[in-house]
């Protein structure tokens, strides 16, 4: 009961706040929005009993990618881009249309497919009994070795591209 | 653990929002409202400010947050590893020198770049 | 008890959000916006699918998402600032430099 009206509040919350990032002018205002809709995600990571994750989306994505974000549009001088007014009524109707379209074939795909598979090896309980972080790092240091090395080298990739393209003289 | 045990930050987090919103509207509400000129500028007494707040920034700030983010990833990965650390023995720590080993030449690189300078 | 296709339905309706903010706006940084609510989407997902279907291994994708994303922003915002240093835009149609 608790857990449905917490879904609830979230998802709705989330909903509107997502919205909100795409209709604001003013993209300071789309970023307050989306660390709303990101810190709800986190919440609904908790419902689904993923604390792990949600701990990680609220320090990486609720810090440290909107600081990011806040500082790039601090960067810009963009008095007079607000002035930049985009008026194309063809293209917003076609594009809210074709959003629709896609949520609609999105539910359609959800309601005709059996939403289930053969279970796997971690049901809720144990995962809880044995402690999420635990579950998680174990899994990740072991079965999912290569894919966390590659990272450190997807990173090392970031760094040095993004020092590249912020040098003065490109 | 069942999702009432986060009842405490549930509870944390309205008590927070609760406030600023009181505060913000109690302040709007029961205070007075005299604009002048000279209460609308941001330092009542010492310098005129000038020109606008919203001036664009230097690069240095976008490279410091960059790398800030770069490495609080690699941070998040430390937290699983420590957790488990013990029960992985030398294996882990192998495979975790490794990431920090390919993630340092990346900080050479930026060291030696002179993106870490200040001037 | 709430259902799995409750959480699909949102990670839906979110990822619907960022295509339609992706069509419509015409600021870079916002569009970038949108495809963060879409990675954030694809995530929700996974946990809903990690949840019900009782493995971890959507979990562990997250992460990986994650650090994709976060490696992602970091290029993409750089790329966005050489872009504005050259254009003095943020307008994505005036960023034609690749087109002919």
């Amino acid at each position: 009961m608790f857990e449905t009206f917490l879904f609830v509040l979230l998802a709705v919350v989330t909903t509107i706040a997502a919205i909100l990032v795409i209709v604001q002018r003013n993209p300071v205002a789309s970023a307050i929005y989306l660390i709303i809709t990101l810190f709800c995600l986190a919440g609904i990571y908790l419902l689904l009993s993923a604390p792990f994750i949600a701990v990680i989306q609220v320090l990486v994505y609720a810090g440290a990618i909107m600081v990011l974000f806040l500082f790039v549009i601090m960067l810009l001088n963009l008095e007079k881009e607000k002035k930049l007014i985009y008026r194309n009524r063809l293209q917003k109707v076609l594009g809210v249309f074709l959003g629709g379209v896609l949520l609609a074939q999105i539910g359609m795909i959800f309601s005709s497919v059996l939403l289930e598979g053969s279970k796997g090896k971690f049901p809720a309980e144990k995962v809880a009994a044995l402690g999420n972080t635990e579950v998680v790092a174990r899994l990740l240091f072991t079965d999912f070795l290569l894919p966390f090395e590659i990272v450190s080298v997807l990173l090392l990739v970031a760094i040095v591209g993004a020092i590249v393209l912020a040098k003065k003289q490109i | 653990m069942m999702i009432t045990d986060y009842l405490p930050i549930f509870i944390f987090l309205v008590v927070a929002v609760g406030f600023a919103l009181v505060t913000i509207f109690l302040s709007s509400i029961i205070g007075k409202r005299k604009i002048t000129p000279q209460k609308m500028i941001p330092y009542e007494c010492g310098m005129d400010p000038i020109g606008q707040a919203r001036k664009p920034f230097s690069v240095k700030f976008y490279i410091i947050a960059m790398l800030f983010i770069i490495f609080d990833i690699e941070a998040v990965f430390l937290y699983p590893w420590a957790v488990i650390f013990k029960e992985l023995k030398i294996f882990g720590l192998v495979e975790m020198a490794i990431f920090i080993a390919i993630l340092l030449v990346g900080f050479v690189y930026v060291w030696k770049k002179g993106a870490l300078e200040w001037e | 008890m709430v259902s799995l296709s409750s959480y699909l339905i949102l990670s839906a309706i979110l990822f619907s959000v960022g295509v339609v903010g992706f069509l419509l706006r015409r600021n870079i940084i916002v569009i970038f916006m949108s495809i963060e609510l879409m990675l954030n989407a694809a995530n929700l997902a996974f946990v809903a699918f990690s949840r019900f279907l009782d493995s971890m291994d959507g979990q562990i994708f997250v992460f990986f998402v994650m650090a994709v994303a976060a490696a992602e922003a970091v290029v993409g915002l750089a790329i966005i600032m050489a872009m504005y240093r050259v254009k003095e835009t943020v307008n994505a149609d005036e960023m034609n430099l690749m087109k002919w």
